[in-house]
């Protein structure tokens, strides 16, 4: 059996061999330009001209294009409704749903927030498609900053496809003990309290053991640490950062001025 | 109940084909023991038998069920899996409860829980914790509350998934005793075990697996006997096996009662 402990996927692209500093100063980037540049489609356009084409180049647009549709989109859809239909604004009436109104101010409003948080999440699924979270840990650690927020970072990475991991075989001893999954949607509800207890016990018990297993081989020794892996690094890709970060004060000013 | 599994293949979602072909027959009341390398494909077979697993191919009937034809919910009444981690079940406030989810879960009458839960925990010498806490109970203890969650299910097959994995000599001894006491009452005994030492003292016998085929099918004796056969699935037969075999002993000896048994011919 295999359990995937981490999003990435491994490809031979230019993304991928991008250093981790560049991809994730380029994901904050994107999120801060498309949530502070004072024009209304600079979302899409960060999402169809920089992050879709992003993932074409970097070959994981298959996996970007299953968690876009699978996860982000019925989050941001049910964002979108919401702020539809409850958002105070704007009087022409375009949908009714009751006695909700949904507005064209409202919806475009809505629309905006919502493409603003699928271009935040699309980024950040992006950057954890095409980089290891040891990688990312090595090059951090590397960059001087303490290996105990190296250590937060990479387990907030792995945290989710490890607890997947750990749930799917929580869920296959309760059955096996009848516990229904299967079948109404109150016997799953009811079902919660045999799958939860075991998750969360489960993980706190993983967290202490593997806190004492790091600690017992030195992890917080104050010598400077060899690095196993030589992360990539350029010129071109430190010109690129500061670009990003420029591109990120200028976002801030025009947004500023705009104002 | 019989157990009944025809050319059984599986392949796993990323293509790894655990089972390839597998045809193997469980009479009612048997002690098996499955062995092999890790990744031959023991637990994959194991879990067709309770239908947490489909076949990608042939199949497998538990009596007169076929496993893809039921939930698991369901299959859960004929088959019992104690899973090798402990930590992936329990979730009660005490002992008791725990062990009463299963067959509370088969919607028995509630004397009827109360009764297999009782004889459960006596079994697995669990009587004097009812109340604890499992998470306050040694992870051997834990092993032990899981293993009765399962017993008090009463199933007529009961599948042991590396029951012995970290234990002590003691709990190793009730584990054992628990396998002899579900033998004495007919049941089924299936176990996947790296302990080769508990497979040839308490399983009549051993079925090895090697790549997902079936290496090796017999009586105990037989299959721990041929030690270059089960070379190939990296299993070692017990110690006194081999040493029965550096003594140039005829017969294949796989305890200590039947070496000196030998030894005194």
């Amino acid at each position: 059996m295999s359990d995937r402990l981490s999003f990435h996927v491994q490809r031979d692209s230019f993304l991928h061999r991008l250093n981790p500093l560049t991809k994730l100063t380029l994901a904050f980037a994107l999120v801060v330009v498309a949530f502070v540049l004072p024009f209304y489609w600079t979302p899409i356009f960060v999402l169809f001209a920089v992050i879709v084409p992003l993932s074409v180049s970097g070959k994981i647009f298959r996996e970007f294009s299953w968690a876009a549709l699978r996860l982000i989109l019925p989050a941001v859809g049910f964002l979108f409704v919401m702020q539809a239909l409850f958002q105070p604004i704007g009087e022409q009436v375009v949908f009714k749903f009751y006695f909700l109104d949904a507005t064209t101010e409202s919806v475009a409003y809505a629309f905006r927030n919502a493409a603003r948080i699928f271009v935040m999440i699309s980024a950040f699924t992006l950057f954890l498609l095409s980089t290891h979270p040891s990688e990312l840990m090595s090059d951090l650690t590397r960059r001087g900053l303490p290996s105990q927020f190296s250590y937060v970072v990479i387990s907030t990475l792995q945290i989710i496809p490890q607890m997947q991991a750990k749930a799917n075989a929580i869920i296959a001893a309760q059955r096996s003990r009848g516990l229904d999954t299967e079948s109404s949607f109150l016997k799953r509800a009811g079902a919660l309290g045999p799958l939860v207890g075991p998750l969360v016990f489960g993980s706190l018990v993983e967290v202490e053991e593997r806190a004492i297993a790091i600690e017992a081989r030195g992890f917080t020794s104050k010598r400077a640490k060899t690095s196993l892996y030589e992360i990539a690094d350029s010129k071109f890709e430190s010109v690129l950062r500061w670009s990003l970060v420029a591109l990120v004060v200028l976002s801030i000013g025009l947004n500023l001025w705009h104002s | 109940m019989n157990i009944e599994i025809k050319s059984l293949h599986f392949a796993y979602p990323d293509g790894t084909e655990a089972l390839k072909g597998i045809s193997l027959t469980i009479a009612s009341g048997e002690q098996i023991a499955i062995v092999g390398q890790n990744g031959a494909g023991k637990t994959t077979l194991a879990r067709h038998l309770n239908g947490l697993l489909k076949p990608s191919g042939g199949t497998v009937f538990v009596g007169d069920w076929e496993t893809t034809q039921h939930p698991v919910a369901k299959l859960a009444a004929r088959v019992g899996y104690v899973f090798q981690n402990p930590d992936e079940q329990l979730f009660s406030r005490d002992v008791l409860t725990e062990v009463s989810f299963g067959p509370r879960n088969l919607g028995y009458a509630k004397e009827k829980v109360d009764a297999l839960a009782q004889r459960a925990l006596a079994l697995t010498e669990l009587s004097e914790k009812t109340e604890v806490n499992p998470y306050d109970l040694s992870p051997t203890w834990r092993k032990m509350v899981a293993l009765a969650s399962i017993i008090a299910m009463d199933t007529p097959i009961v599948v042991f998934d590396e029951p012995t994995t970290g234990q002590d000599a003691a709990n190793v001894a009730r584990i054992a005793r628990v396998v002899a006491e579900l033998k004495r009452e007919g049941k089924t005994v299936i176990a996947i075990t790296h302990d080769i030492d508990f497979c040839a003292e308490n399983f009549e016998r051993v079925v090895a697996l090697s790549r997902g085929q079936i290496l090796l099918d017999g009586a105990t004796r037989d299959v721990l006997g041929q030690e270059a056969v089960l070379a190939q699935t990296y299993v070692e037969p017990p110690q006194l096996t081999r040493l029965g075999k550096r003594l140039g002993l005829k017969e294949t000896v796989v305890n200590q009662e039947e070496l000196l048994q030998a030894l005194k011919k």
